[in-house]
């Protein structure tokens, strides 16, 4: 046995690893796409309600649509699932008119019922939407997506399982009824004695906490708790039955569909903009029978999804490739004019314009910035440019000496010489920035900041106390080791200790501990992005409120609270609101919580044969849009070899 | 040899608890979480996504139901990629990265073992010279390094292969050169050494004695003697190959393993990271003991414990 195996182990090993390398050469190819793209890292989902990143935007703008649809040319709103949209005479009250012809890739038609359902499903707490506030706009949005209760509010509760006869992925059963009483408790509750919570207490107290409920259904009281802690044998809360969640009843959400194709919202205050945002991709509908049989994921599956937009998901390779093919059923069929496209999740830059160079795609929507120059010196017709709703900035902390003093805020970002940083250092790809809302914004002008103004930098920080940097403590910088980050923070810091003498230390952390820091406020001062939601200075300003989820710098001011917060969601008038806007900037520029640095641009090579791909700040580029130029194609193609 | 194979995959049970319990715990103690990201995401939002993660329940019982999972398979969704089970991305990768390996390894063994055959024949010599110099300029040139050289050599001054990507025997050609070129030049050092070590035993002077001639001398006699070295070296190496390559695979765009540990582990993808640790100590684990077995075929003397 042994000899026979010695004899014959080479030549298994040998027919092994031919098989192997077999195995690995003989896959099935797939025909090629009328139209191939890189779609940057694997999307993270394609369920519009969890989904954040330009990527998976790109996708699900294919797979589903909205209410209405932007136009890539100047973003205004276009019809989309419905045909027609009024406002009423207080502008608080939008109607939609559904199209008779939208139909679900399974031939059904798409009813404002679905988005009612879509909707209550991306504002429940369970499925923890980060976009779920894009719909606060609404009436009693955000104290159901929040799960607040008042006692005398309508509420419905939801049982653990899904009524009989109910698809196995549906919601609980419910119950409605009136709340008559309510009162929490905290198991080993760690607050008690203390007065003041850190973040992170706060957290550990809030999964301790049991919610106690005491609803009157159909005239007879019974008790309801919710919450982890609630499973926990404690005698206390015996007399309650567990349930999955109590929220106050969707019915006083002002989302209505009275008929099948009509939809009214109920906004809390005028919103303008609310039209448009019903094109942002995480407020398109989804198909709620199959959502409910299938379940999270099963539902994405491309043998599964029923979308209702242009293109319907063929194939999906896990960080390979996504394939879309025309869908027959879209009711805009006939003017959608690519009928396969590819999606190639492609992690790095520098690959993608490989892949691009060598004419394996035709559009990579981001180019690395290292190389910009030298394609720019090339002088070619296929790279683009676009401004960008972005900007990149430094936060302060202002809780922290020396930087509670707003002069020597002012007087670090007067030390810094942004032209110099983004021609010499970053070279190219960004615009200086001179305001905090990046420019482009029709109608809005952002007041005028950050000059490089070395001797009033001097001047400013003497005035606080630190003529020439002396007695200065040294600061520190936080930045996420990126390269980009790191570049930048280096001269920032030189810029900084030549100019005004001040001595930083640059502090490089792995991305997730520099999110935690900048959260909890353990920093001098960080680096920061922001890319705006929608098109108003409104995406770049309300996050500095105070307390606001992505302030993170500890500053709060009283005026500019109230414009933010009252004041302009008020002002009917579109030119008034945008000078209390800019009258917001203003504050945020003069007190300098944040420095502005520069607007990173949008770079992006794309061959002049596709057509229909507009350049505008959002970076939306709608794939049913396109259409390729297929004699240009051909004479482009025709001297090289074909692949 | 059976209870040599049931005392391994006990000690192998033994081990993937205590490697997977080490991880579970390391990665919750790390800052930060599964949710974690650039915006901020409101408080009542962040206890959500916790729950829905199963993050909110007590650590005993994240632990306890994390291995009563394990215990059947399960290693549950994604955290970072719900679209997709662990078990799904680990289905996808792994034969992308094991057959791209195979492909380097099959390159890497002919390539390897032939440079140290000559190598050890020619000792001295130019031959010998030169195969060293560049087995060791190939371990010493970092992977990225190599590929940027060769896809600007074959892709863009020679159009040979596609820059990147998945799909056609065309876009394995380059990656499985890169990926085996430094093992090829550890093979070729170590049974270089091998050779060398065996052709001065007295056997192969009785070989040559009898008359038979250098080639059958070597590739008959002296060429298993020789081989033991590459043996152990592969193990550990057919492990590390197989799981997949980080730097090559993003870099020729390959959706294979290996960019998952490093990136889980940063993203604090709790499940996928469990996932892609069990995928390491199993392969490697398997890769040991097949290791150890073929000592013993290749050489009789050794005794399995």
């Amino acid at each position: 046995m042994q000899a026979i195996g010695r004899k014959l182990f080479p030549y298994l090993a040998a027919i092994l690893l031919l098989l192997a390398a077999y195995f690995a050469v003989a896959g099935e190819r797939r025909a090629p796409a009328d139209f191939t793209f890189v779609n940057g890292t694997e999307i993270k989902s394609i369920d519009p309600a969890i989904s954040t990143g330009q990527p998976e935007g790109r996708i699900i703008r294919a797979l589903f649509e909205g209410l209405v649809n932007w136009d890539p040319r100047d973003l205004s709103s276009t019809p989309g699932v419905a045909a027609r949209w009024e406002m009423s005479e207080d502008s608080r009250r939008i109607t939609f008119h559904l199209r008779d012809d939208a139909l679900w890739s399974d031939g059904t038609p798409v009813t404002a019922d679905d988005f009612v359902y879509s909707y209550r499903r991306l504002l429940d707490p369970l499925t923890a939407a980060q976009y779920a506030y894009q719909l606060y706009y609404v009436v009693g949005a955000e104290k159901y997506n929040r799960g607040q209760v008042a006692v005398g509010d309508r509420v419905e509760i939801e049982r653990f399982d899904p009524p009989s006869g109910a698809p196995p992925h549906a919601r609980g059963e419910l119950l409605r009824g009136t709340l008559l009483e309510y009162a929490e408790a905290f198991v080993d509750d760690p607050a008690a004695g203390k007065t003041e919570l850190s973040d992170d207490e706060q957290r550990e107290r809030l999964r301790r906490r049991v919610r106690m409920y005491t609803i009157e259904i159909d005239g007879e009281a019974r008790r309801f708790k919710t919450g982890v802690a609630a499973f926990r044998d404690e005698p206390e809360f015996d007399a309650y039955e567990p349930v999955k969640q109590v929220l106050v009843d969707f019915d006083t959400v002002g989302i209505r569909a009275p008929d099948d194709r009509t939809l009214i919202f109920e906004l809390n205050n005028p919103a303008p903009y609310f039209v448009s945002l019903t094109g942002f991709y995480p407020l398109y509908p989804v198909h709620r029978e199959t959502v409910e049989r299938f379940g999270s994921p099963d539902w994405m599956r491309p043998e599964n999804l029923v979308g209702n937009g242009p293109y319907r998901l063929e194939e999906r390779a896990f960080r390979d490739y996504i394939r879309l093919a025309k869908s027959e059923t879209y009711w805009n069929a006939e003017n959608v004019k690519l009928d396969v496209i590819d999606a190639l999740a492609v992690e790095s830059n520098v690959t993608a314009l490989n892949m691009y160079e060598n004419r394996q795609v035709d559009w990579t929507p981001v180019v690395p910035t290292v190389i910009l120059p030298e394609l720019k010196k090339q002088d070619r017709d296929d790279l683009r440019v676009a401004p960008y709703l972005t900007i990149t900035y430094f936060r302060f902390n202002v809780t922290r000496s020396p930087l509670t003093d707003a002069r020597v805020r002012r007087a670090l970002s007067l030390a810094i010489d942004r032209p110099e940083i983004v021609d010499k250092i970053m070279r190219g790809g960004r615009t200086a920035a001179t305001s905090f809302v990046p420019i482009g914004i029709e109608g809005y002008e952002s007041p005028d900041c950050c000059q490089h103004d070395p001797e009033e930098a001097r001047r400013l920080l003497a005035k606080a106390g630190f003529p020439g940097g002396k007695g200065m403590r040294k600061l520190t910088l936080l930045h996420n080791a990126s390269e980009d980050a790191e570049k930048l923070c280096q001269a920032v810091q030189f810029q900084w200790h030549d100019t005004l003498g001040v001595e930083v230390e640059l502090v490089r952390q792995e991305w997730g501990t520099y999110q935690e820091k900048v959260r909890n406020l353990e920093y001098d001062v960080a680096i920061a992005g922001w890319i705006g939601d929608y098109v108003d200075p409104n995406t770049f300003l309300d996050m500095f409120v105070t307390g606001g989820g992505n302030n993170n710098t500890g500053w709060s001011h009283a005026e500019f609270d109230a414009i933010i917060k009252e004041r302009a969601p008020r002002e009917r008038d579109p030119e008034k609101r945008l000078a209390l806007m800019r009258q917001a900037e203003e504050i945020l520029l003069a007190e300098m919580p944040v420095v502005p640095l520069y607007f990173p641009e949008r770079n992006y090579l794309v061959r002049t044969y596709v057509k229909g791909l507009h350049n505008n700040i959002l970076d939306v580029h709608p794939l049913h849009d396109l259409w390729i130029d297929e004699a240009e194609r051909e004479r482009q193609t025709a001297p090289r070899r074909k692949r | 040899m059976i209870a040599f194979l049931l005392r391994r995959f006990m000690w192998f049970v033994i081990t993937v608890w205590a490697v997977q319990s080490l991880s579970f715990f390391l990665v919750r103690l790390a800052p930060g979480g599964p949710f974690t990201q650039e915006r901020n995401v409101p408080l009542h939002v962040e206890l959500a996504q916790r729950a829905k993660l199963n993050l909110d329940v007590p650590l005993y019982e994240q632990y306890f139901g994390y291995f009563g999972k394990l215990f059947r398979f399960d290693l549950g969704i994604s955290d970072r990629q719900p679209d997709f089970t662990v078990n799904e991305i680990i289905a996808a990768g792994f034969p992308v990265s094991a057959s791209l390996g195979v492909l380097a390894l099959l390159f890497a063994v002919a390539l390897g073992l032939a440079a140290g055959i000559v190598s050890a024949v020619f000792r001295g010599r130019g031959w010998d010279v030169s195969i060293m110099a560049a087995a060791t300029l190939g371990i010493a040139v970092p992977s990225f390094v190599v590929a940027s050289v060769v896809i600007i050599l074959f892709v863009f001054v020679w159009p040979l292969f596609p820059a990147a990507g998945w799909g056609e025997p065309a876009n394995l050609v380059l990656p499985a050169f890169c990926l085996g070129a430094p093992y090829a030049a550890y093979i070729a050092r170590l049974s270089r050494t091998g050779m060398l070590e065996v052709l001065s035993q007295d056997y192969i002077r009785t070989a040559y004695a009898k008359g038979l001639s250098t080639r059958a001398v070597v590739l008959r006699h002296a060429l298993r003697g020789a081989l033991l070295p590459v043996f152990s070296f592969l193990g550990p190496a057919v492990a590390g190959i197989l799981t997949g390559s980080l730097v090559i695979e993003k870099i020729f765009a390959i959706p294979g393993l290996g960019v998952h540990l490093l990136n889980a582990a940063l993203q604090r993808d709790f499940t996928l990271m469990l996932g892609m640790v069990l995928v390491y100590t199993t392969v490697l684990y398997s890769m040991n003991t097949l290791v150890d077995l073929s000592y013993r075929i290749l050489d009789p003397r050794v005794e399995l414990t």
